[in-house]
Parts: C-alpha cells; structure tokens; sequence
C-alpha cells in the first residue's frame, strides 16, 4: 500500500471519531502548552537575571573588608559595619593606593556606606547612603541617570537619589534641585539615577554623595580615611581572575596578614554570574520536567484512544489482513494516526504556550525576588522542539497499540464480534 | 489447475485442556467457472472450512494448495498478498470500512495492491455500476441497507479480478428479497465465468449453485 494511501486512510479514522480525536488532541494541547509557556519564562528569567547582573559588570571587582572562613565549628563573618569601631578590620586610603598599584586596574572607587536619618518635606524615614569618589562614580556607574547629572569633583551638599527613592517613597515625589536633610546636614538633589531593578546594592533605593560627606552624615561611625568597600573596575573582563588574584596578594602583604589570617575578600562579580545562571538554569530545567510529566499525561491520552481504537476496529483489521495488507502497513497506519494526534496537538499546544508567554508580562508577575517584571523569551528553536517532541511523543504512544493491531491473525479479526 | 485445493485438512482447536476438532481430514477441490455452494448445520465446520479455502489460516495437519501452489511454502507476507489479489471476500456482515465511502471501499484492495490510480477509478465505478449502487457512491457503509452493503462488497471482492469469489453466508442477515439480489449478482458473475464458493446453510439458496457440497462433522458427506 502507498505511504499516501495509508495516510489517507488514516485521516479518514481521525475525522470519522472527531469527538475522540480532539479530546486526545485537548491533552497534548495542554501538555505542549505547559512545556513551551515554561520553557520561555525560564529562558526569559535567565535572560532577566543576566540583565540585572550586567549591571555588576563583568569587569568589576569588589573588596570587602572580612573574611568568611569555614574552619569546621569556627566560622566567622567579620563584615560588621554597624558596630561602629576602627578596629583592625577596615579598608583605608592606603589599601587604596595599594590596589591602585596592580597593573590592569582602570578604576578604584572608595565606597562609604551606611545608614542615615532623611528628612523631606516633613516626612521622615532612614535610608542607605553610600559615599563614592567623585572623581570615578560616573565613570564607573552603570544605571544611567533619569534627570540631572552624577556627582563631580568640588560637590559637597549635593546628593544623587535613587529611583524607587525619589518617586516612590514619600508622598511628594523627590524632584531635582529639592532640599533634603540628610543626618541633620541639608542637600540639594542634583540627580536621579534610572531604574536598576538590579542586584547591584540597591542603587534603586539608595542616595549618593561624596565620600567625605558621607562618613559626617552616616549613623555609622567612621575614621576619616576609613572606606567600608572598594569597587573596582578592570581594564579588560578577561583578566578579572588575574586582577583579583593580584589584589588578594598585594593586599595582604601590604595589611600583614596570610590567608589564615586574612581580614578581607575580593569578590569577581563574573563569578557571580556564572553561578546565578548555573542556579536559573537548574531551576528552568527543573520547571520543564514538571512540564514533562503534563505532555507524559497527553502522550497516556494518545495511547488510551489508540488501544480503544485498535480494540473496536478489530473487524476492520482483519479486513485489511484479508485483502492482504502487511503487518508494517498496518503499524503504520496506526502510527500515522497516533502522530497525527501529536503534530496537531503539538501546533495548537505551541500557539497556546506561545500566547502564555506573551501575557505573562501583561501579568506583571514580579519574578521571583529578581525584581523587575517577568519576561518570556520564545525561541524558534523552543517550537521546533516542542512539535517534533510532541510528534515523537505521539508515534511513542502509538507504537504498543499498533503493535498488537498489527499482530492480529485475520481468522481471529474477522470472528470478532460476529 | 484447481484454482483450490484441501487435501486431508485437519483442523483443531485448542481450547486450554480441550482439543476440538473442526475439520477431521477434509478434502475439496475447486475448478475454474464453479458455483459451488458448501452446506451443513450449525457446527459441521463450514466457517472453519471457509478460513481454509480463504488461505485465511493454515490447517493443523492437511495441505492446501492456491492455484497449485501449497500455501505452507510461502511466507506469512507472500500469503497475505497473493490471497488479497485472488481471493475476494464476502463476509456475513460488517465487510465495509466505516470510515471509507462505497467507492473508497471498492478502491480499497486496489489500493492495498497498489493499482495504477486511473485503474483504480475506471475499475471501482464500473464496478459500482455493476451492483447498481453507482448513485450511492459517496455514501458511507452507516447510509446503506444491509442489502446495499453486501453489494459494495461483492464490488469490493471483485476490484482485484480475484480466481475466486469467497462468500460466507451473505445472504445471513437479509431479507428474502435483498438475499435474492445478491444471488442474482453471484449468478450473473459465474455466467460471466467467476468461480464463486458460498456457504450456506439454506436449501433454497444453495439451489442456485451449480454445485452443493455437503459437510457433516467436519468432513464431506458422501
Ligand atoms: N476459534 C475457535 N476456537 C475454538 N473452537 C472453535 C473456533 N472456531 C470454531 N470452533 C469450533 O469448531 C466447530 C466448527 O465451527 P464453525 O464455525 O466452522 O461451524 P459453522 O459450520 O460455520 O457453524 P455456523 O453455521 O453456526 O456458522 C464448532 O464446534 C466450533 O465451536
Ligand atoms: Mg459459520
């Protein structure tokens, strides 16, 4: 029998039982729709996350002062900035210079940060400032400005706000050139910095201002050359692991510690990366074999419809066998069907999932603690996938029915139900 | 040549502990231009007899030859497809594909053997016209009388010019006057040279064949 014959014979099953056809359709339907609704969400949250991060920059390194050490029972945090002491654990104008030594460094921003009470138009709330260098903040800041300017050199009662702080947060929105007491010292605001919905500190919620300023205003005490962080940006991304590597080293000779008594740590926010992703990954992996077990519900749908259909067409099998049919043929036939279940299940799936995706961002879902709203990315390669899947599902769940179809003796066929 | 041939065809069947024998050592030959009616009571094995003389299955014990040639030589395939090209069945009932129209269902054997597609339409509606049903050919088996649908059988078993036309009991579930249009139809066949074997078990209706056929018990009455 032509390959077309059976395939029309096939189609002819399909359209003479519709009812039954769609309901077994409905269920790869809905498997598939799940599968490519997921998978999008999952490739747009990845996306997402490698947008946030990339506000860290792959070329940025940080400094902290303290040392995570895991010795056992022993472990201990030394990065406690609101007790306020000059301790030995601190960043200072010298460590600066230090780093500033390392060859491949572009540059080094002393970071003072810290709490501090505001007060804006007769409101009143506490806020996080962070004190930056002036001279490098705006070459180095990678949130861009909503109106204003960045900090320069010379400024000493000007602050730039953050964007969820300046519009969000009081009653009447912080506009520029807006007078603030910050730690009982007024302020003029000379910028707003763009929504970051990043990782990246909290830019978003945070105020700015000259390191010297700060250290006078935080709640925080702090020694006039003392820095609670330094950021620091490499020349060239691919030489971050050596730059970090090279910091570590001059620091600790120059601060007279050896890795075990180690007082600060370098942190590659490249590194971070690729660990954030590694976690989006497993987690979008993990949705899609959720999504799995709903298209493994559907493919259980096919193979019920084709074992039923095989059972009532017991009469038209011998037939076949009688006219002289071949076992192959008949698989086919049958395998056409069950395919046919899963092709068209599969498109309509796809135009469904594809539809899921495309409103999730009219849902404003917050994503999972990443901020920003939640996207989805559809890749032709995700439809691809998911209809020949769906295809390979749908013959799969066909084989065993059409099997036993085409094992059938006609004597047997045609005694059937007689 | 017979166009078949049983010599000495046992069959039995295992029923768990239980071995029935249907057939017990049958032998029957059919020449071309026969009309040959096959008889017996309920249970004489004339079903059973029909599935060998149908190369539909294979006897236990016994030979049984297709146009000389012995059918435990061939392979399961090789069966299948000789025995869709010379032997055209015609069942007791529901011998249409449901989802296949009159004339899909005439073409279908046709299209099993992979018949050239013009063949296929001239020989289908010819055939259609020739058990007078050419005005129900878009109709499905569910739109017809049985009588009708034992027609588009008769047409169907014919598509491939088989050496033998097989019938068992088709005129089973009609009414005298349906009945006696197929008769007719299988009358006019033979007069045109068709060998046709029917199974019956009503006088009457074997009284058309030019030939009858006693069975008793699983073998030929003598
Ligand atoms: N598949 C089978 N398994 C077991 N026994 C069978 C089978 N087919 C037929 N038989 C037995 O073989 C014997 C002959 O059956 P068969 O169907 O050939 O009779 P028949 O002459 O066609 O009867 P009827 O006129 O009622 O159709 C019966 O005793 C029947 O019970
Ligand atoms: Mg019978």
């Amino acid at each position: 029998m032509r390959l077309l014959d059976i395939f029309l014979l096939s189609i002819s099953h399909v359209k003479k039982s519709r009812m039954r056809s769609w309901l077994t359709i409905v269920g790869v339907i809905i498997g598939v729709a799940s599968v490519v609704a997921i998978i999008s969400i999952g490739q747009g949250m990845q996306e997402n996350v490698q947008q946030r991060l990339g506000g860290f920059g792959a070329d940025i390194i940080t400094v902290i002062p303290g040392y995570f050490r895991a010795t056992g029972v022993h472990s201990e945090m030394h990065t406690d900035r609101s007790v306020s002491t000059s301790s030995s654990i601190n960043l200072t104008d010298k460590d600066i210079k230090v780093i500033k030594q390392v060859p491949g460094i572009m540059y080094v921003n002393g970071l003072v940060s810290g709490k501090a009470d505001l007060k804006y138009d007769n409101e009143k709330t506490v806020v996080s400032v962070t004190g930056v260098d002036t001279s490098v903040w705006k070459l180095m800041d990678n949130t861009g400005l909503d109106d204003g300017r960045y900090l320069q050199p010379g400024d000493s009662n000007s602050i730039v706000v953050g964007y969820n702080l300046a519009y969000g947060a009081f009653l009447q929105p912080i506009t520029l050139n807006r007078p603030i007491t910050i730690g009982g010292k007024n302020f003029r605001v000379v910028g707003i910095l763009k929504q970051s919905g990043g990782l990246g500190g909290g830019s978003d919620t945070g105020i700015y201002m000259p390191a010297e300023v700060a250290r006078e205003v935080i709640t925080e005490k702090m020694a006039n050359n003392q820095f609670t962080s330094m950021v620091i940006k490499a020349s060239d991304a691919s030489l971050v692991e050596y730059i970090k590597a090279d910091i570590e080293q001059k620091l600790m000779s120059s601060r007279q510690v050896n890795p075990r008594t180690k007082d600060f740590t370098v942190i590659a926010s490249a590194l971070i990366r690729e660990q954030m992703s590694g976690v989006t990954q497993t987690l979008s992996l993990f949705l899609s074999a959720i999504a799995a077990v709903s298209l493994l519900v559907g493919a259980i749908g096919i193979a019920n419809t084709m074992f039923m259909s095989v059972m009532e067409r017991t009469r038209q099998i011998g037939l076949l066998k009688a006219i002289g049919t071949s076992e192959q043929e008949i698989m086919k036939l049958f395998l056409i069907e069950s395919g046919i279940f899963g092709l068209v299940g599969g498109i309509i799936g796809v135009i469904f999932g594809v539809a899921i995706s495309l409103l999730i961002p009219y849902l404003g879902i917050q994503a999972l603690g990443f901020g920003g709203d939640m996207k989805a990315t559809i890749t032709a390669g995700t439809i691809f996938f998911a209809i020949g899947f769906s295809v390979v599902v749908g013959i799969l769940s066909g084989i065993i029915p059409a099997r036993h179809a085409a094992k059938m003796r006609p004597v047997d066929a045609i005694r059937y139900d007689q | 040549m017979n166009i078949i041939e049983l010599d000495d065809v046992w069959k039995v069947y295992k029923m768990g502990e239980i071995e029935v024998p249907a057939l017990k050592g049958m032998s029957l030959k059919v020449a071309p231009g026969e009309f040959l009616a096959l008889m017996g009571p309920s249970g004489s094995g004339k079903s059973t007899a029909m599935n060998m003389i149908g190369c539909l299955d294979i006897p236990t014990r016994g030979s049984v030859f297709l146009a000389g040639q012995d059918i435990a030589t061939l392979t399961e395939l090789e069966l299948s497809r000789i025995r869709g090209k010379k032997i055209g069945f015609v069942f007791q009932s529901h011998n249409l594909y449901p989802t296949l129209t009159a004339l899909e269902n005439v073409q279908l054997p046709m299209r099993v053997h992979e018949f050239i597609e013009a063949d296929i339409w001239d020989k289908s509606e010819e055939l259609l016209q020739l058990v007078g049903l050419s005005d129900r050919a878009d109709h499905y088996p569910s739109q017809m009388s049985g009588g009708q649908s034992q027609r588009v059988a008769i047409a169907r078993a014919l598509s491939t010019n088989p050496l033998l036309l097989l019938a068992d009991e088709p005129t089973g579930n009609l009414d005298t006057e349906a009945g006696k249009e197929i008769l007719d139809i299988f009358s006019q066949l033979n007069a045109q040279g068709v060998t046709v074997v029917m199974i019956t078990h009503d006088e009457k209706i074997a009284g058309r064949a030019n030939k009858i056929v006693r069975m008793i018990d699983g073998t030929l009455a003598s």
